[in-house]
């Protein structure tokens, strides 16, 4: 993964990590039509397309930022990937309709397959760790959200009136509970590649 | 794993770990695997925790700038679809805003606040959820009811202090109050931040020196602006009426 090469098209990643609205309306302009055209024709209508456009687009940036997304194909492939399976995924749920797949646009670039594979992975395992954290309790929510925004260990004591010593080893507890509560759920074992 | 495997997870990451105990940790990782597979576990929910909370004004202000890209794009798409607001409407508010505009020019030839403020109408609601609160925000600002509108932004900011979105509507509506104190201070903290929000924070804090009549302060601020900022131009203009 890491020796090959990395696409041109890796500039509309780094536009969305910078929240630049150029590269956001460009990825609109050149790569919504495919997928929007693809969604109708598949039992779908505009509003549902433009869900999940921006939900994939939300995907992206998130894997992005958490875990350096590098592109080895075009974005093209990459994001009509991701689109379609999301829309498969939403046909799946809502129960059975019929559905054409269309083999010309279904890619054939296994980069592009791998690394949709990758970031719907991604994506699983972002939203367990999110949901555990909204089951975390209260105590340990409000020590963690402190600790990653404040720097120091002796001002997240202070704003929250526990000594250093106990919220240095609460920290450690909160972030080994949530991950002993990732690691139960039904849903981790699904998530290893 | 036992909680002082935790605590010593963290004090290694932390670098509280002196030479040794440092040295005796890294071999137990290499000789211990279910050690070793429980600390990068560990590593990992720090490593999101790290991301989800220390960049969530970032995401908030990525999501914000999509959401309003997107619907741009598909309302360029589809100009005509069930519940929205009949376009006659927006013909109707337009040319009221003309009338009232053109009056308002005819009467100054000093540039006046209301020319430039022009602060469009608000989204806070994310389609599929329902939020109280956001809702009445929203329906208070688009109709110009700040008071209300600065009220519910202040109970909102309550709880999501650094969402900067709800700080920049609530120093319009202060603004709109003409409590310029606080409303300059919370557009002074957006300009400092990396948000999206930041060129328009500009541009409004030039809008709330203009309302109290301090042009000087609000060139000075106008000169801020950069060139790719929305309002660019609009400052343009203002700035050519000030000197």
């Amino acid at each position: 993964m890491s020796q090959k090469k990395i696409h041109e098209d890796q500039k509309y990643i780094d536009g969305l990590v910078a929240n630049n609205s150029f590269i956001i309306q460009a990825v609109y302009n050149k790569f919504a039509p495919k997928v929007v055209n693809y969604i109708k024709q598949n039992s779908g209508n505009e509003t549902l397309a433009q869900d999940v456009i921006q939900e994939t687009i939300i995907t992206i940036y998130h894997q992005a930022t958490e875990k350096d997304l590098k592109l080895t194909c075009p974005f093209d492939a990459y994001f009509f990937l991701l689109c379609k399976r999301r829309w498969l995924n939403h046909l799946k749920k809502t129960g059975n309709k019929k559905v054409t797949i269309n083999e010309d646009i279904l890619s054939k670039d296994d980069d592009a397959q791998e690394l949709a594979f990758e970031t719907s992975l991604f994506e699983q395992q972002h939203s367990l760790f999110k949901d555990m954290f909204q089951k975390l309790g209260q105590a340990c929510k409000d020590l963690l959200t402190a600790t990653f925004k404040i720097k120091s260990m002796e001002e997240v004591a202070e704003s929250l009136g526990v000594t250093y010593a106990y919220a240095r080893k609460k920290k450690s507890l909160c972030i080994g509970k949530l991950t002993k509560m990732v690691q139960e759920s039904p849903r981790y074992k699904n998530l290893k590649p | 794993m036992q909680d002082q495997d935790f605590i010593l997870f963290e004090e290694y990451l932390s670098g509280q770990l002196s030479l040794e105990e440092k040295q005796a940790f890294e071999t137990r990782l290499e000789r211990d695997a279910s050690f070793n597979k429980a600390f990068e576990a560990y590593k990992e929910t720090s490593h999101f925790l790290e991301q989800h909370i220390k960049n969530k004004a970032e995401t908030e202000a990525f999501k914000a700038n999509l959401e309003r890209v997107s619907s741009a794009y598909f309302k360029k798409q589809a100009p005509l679809k069930t519940k929205r607001i009949n376009p006659w409407y927006y013909s109707i508010a337009a040319a009221a805003i003309l009338a009232i505009g053109f009056f308002i020019a005819q009467q100054f030839s000093s540039p006046v606040y209301d020319d430039f403020a022009n602060y469009g109408t608000i989204s806070l609601t994310v389609r599929g959820s329902q939020n109280d609160l956001s809702t009445k925000a929203e329906t208070a600002f688009n109709n110009h009811n700040y008071k209300d509108a600065e009220s519910y932004f202040s109970d909102m900011l309550d709880t999501d202090k650094a969402n900067i979105e709800l700080q920049l509507y609530r120093a319009v509506s202060l603004v709109e109050l003409n409590k310029y104190d606080e409303a300059d201070k919370l557009y002074n903290n957006i300009i400092q931040t990396p948000s999206v929000y930041k060129n328009k924070a500009i541009w409004y804090l030039a809008l709330s020196k203009l309302k109290q009549g301090d042009e000087e302060a609000c060139l000075n601020v106008l000169k801020n602006l950069p060139e790719e900022a929305e309002d660019y131009q609009q400052a343009q203009e203002l700035i050519e009426k000030l000197q």
